[in-house]
């Protein structure tokens, strides 16, 4: 058996990237796993630790060389190994010469399909302490670094000066090169704790030895839970809870190797601000966790994280307080610029504010929302006066100090100004609703100017982009149109909008200057929302096969579509359907192959089997049953319905022959299929469904 | 204008705005650093000094240090906010190439300003400087003492379009910002420039007024005519100079187009448009300013370099 022992790798850094950090670390991981596989040493588990100031990877159990391996080399044919006396020739004696050996050491191998000279060997395995720099060195290569970064004199790329590099096997530290640099024998402490050399015997203890003597708590998880539950006990301290956003809290624990939170407070004259300005100061400027009582108040106070115990904490907190107040002050400065001036002024500078190079101002695209959304609203129950003005107000925010300075706060600061200013409420919540959805899994406008507005402000910029010849491609997505158009589509669907896509395509495009292109990109872009719809329901769960038979219909009313998808999606349940999905596919089939029914009268002296009478006297039935329900888009109970057809159809199928040699009985029973085939078709077409 | 409320000068501690320049160069010139004097022009930042833009070009190594007024006329307040000022000092450290010990010798520099690193929070916070204008980026930090940023730390990748081999760090400080956490000062008005035996002279006795009509200027009264007239021309002249082969006066050249875009800009003399367009034609500028000056080094044979 293979001996194993516990290997360390720590790569020190001057402070890393906070947002990448965690990412590096696992790539790190998953890299090096890559590099032992691909080398075939054995190991048990693999941990990643990272700090700001470390890349460190505990790798157990790793077999201490490479199994040796049974290693066969090809020479020549043996018909041409050996002249007529025997004796080898010069291709032989080259052979043997290049594996070192006589010919005499060589071997044959017979197969079925030749016989050859062979030398057959076994390599050693290479120690692992000598293959371990290259794999370091391979890993650190191929980590995801948006920018790397020289410094000094080096040749060297990474993503922050690499300071030093520890390599531990087993209890003995590695002495190699790695990009260049050096490995120590130590690994160090804490930037201000514990800035010396700092011994580590084994790597299973390096992560205690981190934390006992040098003040670093290397496993990231750790002190991210420990970060999250010093906030939590800080924050009830005040009587209040923290707001602990995932993403800062990710960020906090990546700019931190010894993490002590306090509290700071700042003036309350303050909380007069917009919550969303508070917030947004806090965690994007201070990396701050705000705090709220009870009643989800925001309080004067604020969490911060240090990175140091100091003996005088108070020092600290004053600092961060005395950077907060100028903050502060600087938004209520903003705030009070932004009242004072107004949203409607800013209305005329949207002239000046490029949206697209060839598609015009901001103006312009207000204006073209403005003439949009009264197109949509036409047809809907909608305000269209306050819904105008909402239009031509929403992209005023843009302009004002505040959005500049949290880009972040767009819509959100146009409904605290449009309130201000005293518009109604329907339109100042509308400017915010505009942008919803924000991200994935985002709620979704509330209003139904919101609804409208949102709606119209994507279509606009999936045609006007899509005219411009800037449609995403592959995995470029500049004007983020993926996640207009998803946005698009969920409005629709889950607030229940039931409007047609081909329709709004065209109002829309309609509204554009350069009008030709903008309608001809029309067909583009419903493909492309017909894209993102099958992707929707892809996450949404359904199946694939689900999705094909209501797109192999052309629906282009989202909402009508998805009230086919779901009662597909439960006829699919129904014991019948596999049957009844055969039938139409054999349906289809059949028309498919027949040119000549032109004609899908049925003719009634031409019936003559018993099964096709019945079929056809069901289907006039069932033909008066269903038109009520798919006028009433009660598309699952057509379905449950026509399940009831199943035990005709089969018969008829049994009992029929459908291309008979009689050509009018034939065409009679073409047209009957052809019949049957429309009833299903008004909802989906379910011969897509799969088995 | 709402009235301030007096601190009682004698007693905020710490070293005066002077001597923490004084104690900075004397801390710089011991890490061989050339100590060279304010450049005699407006500028944005400490950055613009040919002590650090032009000398971050080429081979040849450099260590200086120096303070730099530094203008934005955007950030103006009229002398209201105790926290912006549209004028104000930055300490400038250039080490080319980035010595392995910066970040030390960064933070033993505080030490020899009286900022205990075993007690304040000092962090280093990813910031990437970019200067579109100079052509100009580089990976780097801001540093944070107890959450407030007092300096910026970049080690430059290319000036004027040209890749920085050596690679320079450079260190900015900001000067009243350290100094509001030295004296413990919540405005920056009423720091301690200097202390006599009698009284303190603010920071306020000497630039408040200064930040007053400054503001007006800049926000209200600077002839725009005359502003765009003036980078026109400016930008003709470095034109010239460049085909000349006089890198120097023509950075001259392209720093004061650079600062009658800032005062435009103060004045929102410049849609959003046309502005990417203006800091595009002052990139040029920088761009061919560069290229000319390595040229000018290279013919000289890059006297700095040592074997």
């Amino acid at each position: 058996m293979l001996k194993t022992r516990d290997l360390l790798i720590e790569i020190g850094t001057e402070e890393l990237p906070p947002k990448s950090l965690k990412s590096l670390a696992t790539a790190f991981s998953e890299q090096m796993c890559l590099a032992l596989n691909e080398v075939e040493l054995g190991f048990n588990d693999i941990n990643w630790y990272a700090t700001p100031r470390r890349l460190s990877l505990l790798i157990t159990d790793l077999d201490i060389t490479q199994k040796d391996k049974e290693h066969q080399r090809r020479g020549p044919s043996l018909s041409v190994a050996f002249d007529n006396n025997e004796n080898p020739t010069q291709a032989t004696v080259g052979f043997a010469k290049s594996c070192g050996v006589e010919v005499k050491e060589l071997e044959k191998l017979e197969s079925g399909k030749g016989a050859w000279l062979v030398f057959n060997t076994i390599l050693k395995g290479k120690k692992t302490n000598e293959i371990i720099p290259g794999l370091v060195e391979k890993s650190l290569k191929r980590l995801p670094i948006a920018k790397r970064m020289r410094w000094g004199n080096y040749n060297i790329e990474f993503v922050r000066p690499i300071k030093w590099m520890l390599i531990l096997f087993g209890n003995k530290a590695l002495n190699c090169e790695i990009l260049g640099i050096k490995s120590v024998a130590t690994s160090f402490g804490h930037r201000y704790h514990h800035p010396d050399a700092l011994e580590i015997k084994s790597p299973s203890e390096y992560s205690n030895i981190l934390r006992k003597e040098g003040h670093v708590i290397v496993d990231y998880n750790e002190r991210l839970s420990l970060i999250q539950s010093q906030i939590f006990s800080v924050a009830k301290n005040n009587k209040g809870n923290a707001i602990i956003d995932p993403g800062l809290l990710d960020e906090v624990a990546s700019l931190v190797e010894w993490p002590i939170s306090f509290i700071g407070n700042f003036d309350p004259e303050f909380l007069k601000l917009p919550k969303e300005v508070l917030i947004a100061t806090m965690q994007d400027n201070q990396k701050y966790f705000p705090v709220i009582n009870d009643k989800k108040e925001l309080m004067p106070l604020f969490i911060c994280v240090s990175n140091i115990e100091s003996n005088n904490l108070e020092l600290i907190k004053k600092g961060n307080e005395r950077v907060i107040h100028p903050r502060l002050s600087d938004a209520v400065f903003f705030w009070e610029w932004d009242l004072k001036y107004g949203l409607k002024s800013h209305r005329q500078s949207l002239k000046e504010v490029v949206y697209q190079k060839d598609l015009g101002t901001l103006y312009d695209k207000s204006e073209r929302l403005v003439k949009t959304l009264s197109l949509i609203g036409e047809k809907m129950n909608l305000d269209i006066d306050s819904a105008k003005t909402a239009a031509a107000l929403c992209l005023c925010d843009l302009l004002t100090k505040m959005v500049s300075e949290f880009p972040k706060l767009q819509g959100t600061m146009g409904r605290y100004y449009a309130k201000a200013e005293g518009e109604n409420n329907d339109i100042a919540i509308a400017l915010e609703e505009l942008y919803q959805p924000r991200f994935a899994g985002d709620k979704l406008p509330k209003t139904l100017s919101g609804q409208c507005l949102a709606i119209s402000e994507k279509i606009d910029s999936l045609i006007g982009i899509f005219s411009i010849g800037k449609a995403p491609t592959g995995d470029k997505d500049p004007f983020a149109l993926r996640r207009s158009a998803i946005g698009l589509l969920r409005i629709i669907i889950e607030c229940e909008i039931d409007i047609d896509l081909k329709d709004l395509l065209s109002t829309a495009a309609s509204s554009f200057s350069n009008k030709s292109q903008s309608l001809n990109c029309i067909n583009d872009v419903y493909a492309f929302l017909m894209e993102r719809l099958r992707n929707y329901y892809r996450d949404e769960g359904f199946s694939a096969d689900v999705f094909e038979s209501v797109f192999a219909i052309n629906i282009s009313r989202p909402l009508d579509f998805h009230h086919r998808l779901v009662a597909v999606a439960e006829f699919r349940k129904l014991s019948e359907a596999k049957s009844l999905a055969a039938a139409n596919k054999r349906i289809s089939n059949l028309l498919k192959k027949s040119e000549e029914i032109n004609s899908i009268k049925i003719k009634d002296d031409l019936l003559v089997e018993k099964s096709e009478i019945k079929l056809a006297r069901k289907l006039e039935n069932y033909k008066k049953i269903i038109a009520p329900m798919i006028d009433n888009h009660n598309y699952k109970s057509a379905l449950t319905e026509l399940s009831g057809l199943k035990k005709v159809i089969d018969n008829f199928f049994d009992n029929v022959m459908v291309m008979c040699d009689e050509p009018d009985l034939k065409k009679n029973r073409l047209a009957l299929l052809s019949n049957l085939n429309s009833l299903f078709l008004e909802t989906a077409d379910i011969s897509k469904l799969q088995d | 204008m709402t009235q301030k409320k007096k601190q009682n000068p004698t007693k905020n501690s710490g070293l005066s705005f002077q001597e923490l320049i004084f104690e900075l160069q004397k801390y710089w010139s011991t890490q061989e650093c050339i100590i060279v004097q304010p450049y005699d022009m407006e500028m944005g930042a400490g950055t613009f000094h040919p002590a650090t833009f032009l000398r971050s070009i080429g081979p040849e190594p450099w260590r200086t240090a120096y303070t730099q007024a530094s203008r934005r006329p955007t950030d103006g307040r009229f002398g209201e906010n105790p926290n912006r000022l549209q004028h104000y000092y930055q300490f400038q450290v250039v080490l080319k190439p980035s010595p392995d010990n910066i970040q030390e010798l960064y933070l033993a520099s505080l030490a020899a300003i009286g900022i205990d690193t075993k007690k304040h929070d000092i962090r280093f916070v990813e910031d990437n400087w970019e200067s579109p204008t100079l052509g100009a980026w580089g990976l780097g930090w801001e540093v944070w003492l107890d959450g407030m940023e007092i300096s910026q730390f970049t080690y430059f990748q290319q000036v004027g379009g040209l890749d920085c081999r050596p690679v320079t760090g450079e260190i900015t400080y900001g000067l009243e910002r350290i100094a509001m956490c030295i004296q413990d000062c919540d405005d920056l008005f009423e720091l301690a420039w200097s202390r006599t035996k009698e009284n303190n002279v603010t920071y306020g006795d000497i630039y408040h007024q200064n930040e007053v009509e400054m503001s007006r200027y800049n926000f209200d009264l600077a002839n725009t005519d005359v502003l765009f007239n003036w980078f026109d021309a400016c930008e003709k002249e470095s034109q010239k100079l460049i085909e000349e082969g006089l890198s120097i006066p023509a950075y001259e050249m392209t720093m004061k187009a650079s600062h009658s875009f800032n005062l435009l800009d103060a004045r929102g003399a410049i849609s959003v448009t046309e502005r990417q367009r203006y800091i595009l034609r002052i990139r040029s500028l920088s761009r061919e300013v560069a290229q000319s000056y390595f040229e000018s080094r290279e013919k000289l044979g890059f006297p700095l370099v040592k074997n």
